[in-house]
């Protein structure tokens, strides 16, 4: 707890915390937005491709968007640290937080899954209809999404540090 | 006359705007449900407005406008509807917020831009490419001012609890 309390208190998270201006916590959140929109939205395109919507759309191009979607989670990665660091005694004992991290982190090893498994094989990207596997997967990755959307959304309403309508 | 004051004052004696306001989970479900819709919208408009830039040129532009886009008008679509529901509970607590004003506004030039897009004839044009092929610069102007129009949405959506009055 002295850790957490002392995340709390360096100057870094007391500037986000307190300073009020619209460019520390608010800013940050935002970056965080923008970050998931630029992750979850590319990859329910690919997920919808995977599965079998829009079949006229190549599906090996899509993967010219993974740079754009790691870029999406790295940002999401370091807006969440800063944001967490201002909340470390509430959050980082917040069973919701951890419900999304496991979320995002099953999410994110999906992606990585179905690069390998699907983009980089060229017989798979061939296929008209692609393997039960690999559809599977992107329903499970476009579930993971929603589980983490929804976990982080809910991380301001219940647990510790929320504020319950 | 205003009438947006007008609506909102009379919305807010509606038992809608009772119901969203004493409801503890009314607004967070639509929360979620506002984030899918935003995660959609941005993502696969910005895809296109990114594609149309230049990135992925292997993707053919056509068949994505064609068959992806209507998953970012669904995007829209459950984010009216959820934003409707938010609204409802404090409409003129919202009417008087300065970054609430701003979203709409944007929204409105984001419409306008889509608008454009389509009754010119820039979408005619972007549905006859296909993979490798460059967007005309019509299109760049279009796909350009849409990241940006999209981002300043999030932005103020973002802002609603920071700027203005308190929430």
């Amino acid at each position: 707890m002295h850790f957490l309390e002392w995340l709390e208190q360096t100057g870094f998270s007391v500037w986000i915390r307190e300073s009020g201006t619209v460019w520390s916590y608010p800013f940050i959140i935002f970056l965080h937005t923008m970050g998931l929109g630029f992750l979850v939205g590319p990859s329910i395109a690919i997920c919808l491709r995977i599965c079998g919507f829009a079949k006229a759309v190549a599906l090996g191009p899509m993967e010219k968007f993974y740079p754009v979607m790691w870029a999406g989670f790295w940002i999401n990665v370091a807006s969440g640290v800063a944001m967490l660091m201002t909340e470390a005694t509430t959050k980082m004992i917040s069973p919701v937080f951890y419900i999304k991290l496991v979320f995002v982190a099953a999410a994110v090893w999906m992606m990585h899954l179905l690069r390998t498994s699907v983009f980089h094989n060229r017989a798979v990207l061939e296929m008209k209809s692609l393997p039960m596997k690999s559809r599977m997967m992107a329903g499970a990755l476009m579930m993971c999404w929603a589980g983490a959307i929804t976990a982080g959304r809910l991380m301001a309403y219940i647990g510790p540090g929320s504020t319950p309508k | 006359m205003n009438y947006i004051n007008l609506f909102s004052k009379w919305l807010s004696t509606t038992p809608l705007s009772d119901t969203v306001a004493a409801s503890r989970w009314i607004v967070p479900a639509s929360q979620i449900v506002h984030f899918f819709g935003l995660a959609l919208l941005f993502g696969m408009a910005g895809m296109l407005d990114l594609r149309m830039l230049g990135v992925g040129r292997g993707i053919a532009i056509g068949e994505f406008s064609r068959r992806m886009l209507p998953w970012a008008g669904f995007g829209f679509l459950l984010n009216v509807i959820t934003g409707f529901i938010m609204f409802a509970g404090a409409p003129n607590m919202f009417y008087h917020n300065r970054a609430f004003g701003y979203k709409m506004l944007f929204i409105a030039i984001a419409g306008l831009n889509v608008l454009v897009f389509y009754v010119t004839g820039v979408a005619r044009k972007v549905e006859a490419l296909g993979s490798g092929d460059d967007a005309p610069w019509s299109a760049k102007v279009v796909a350009g001012l849409s990241l940006f129009l999209w981002v300043g949405v999030m932005f103020w959506g973002r802002m609603l609890p920071f700027l203005g009055n308190a929430f």
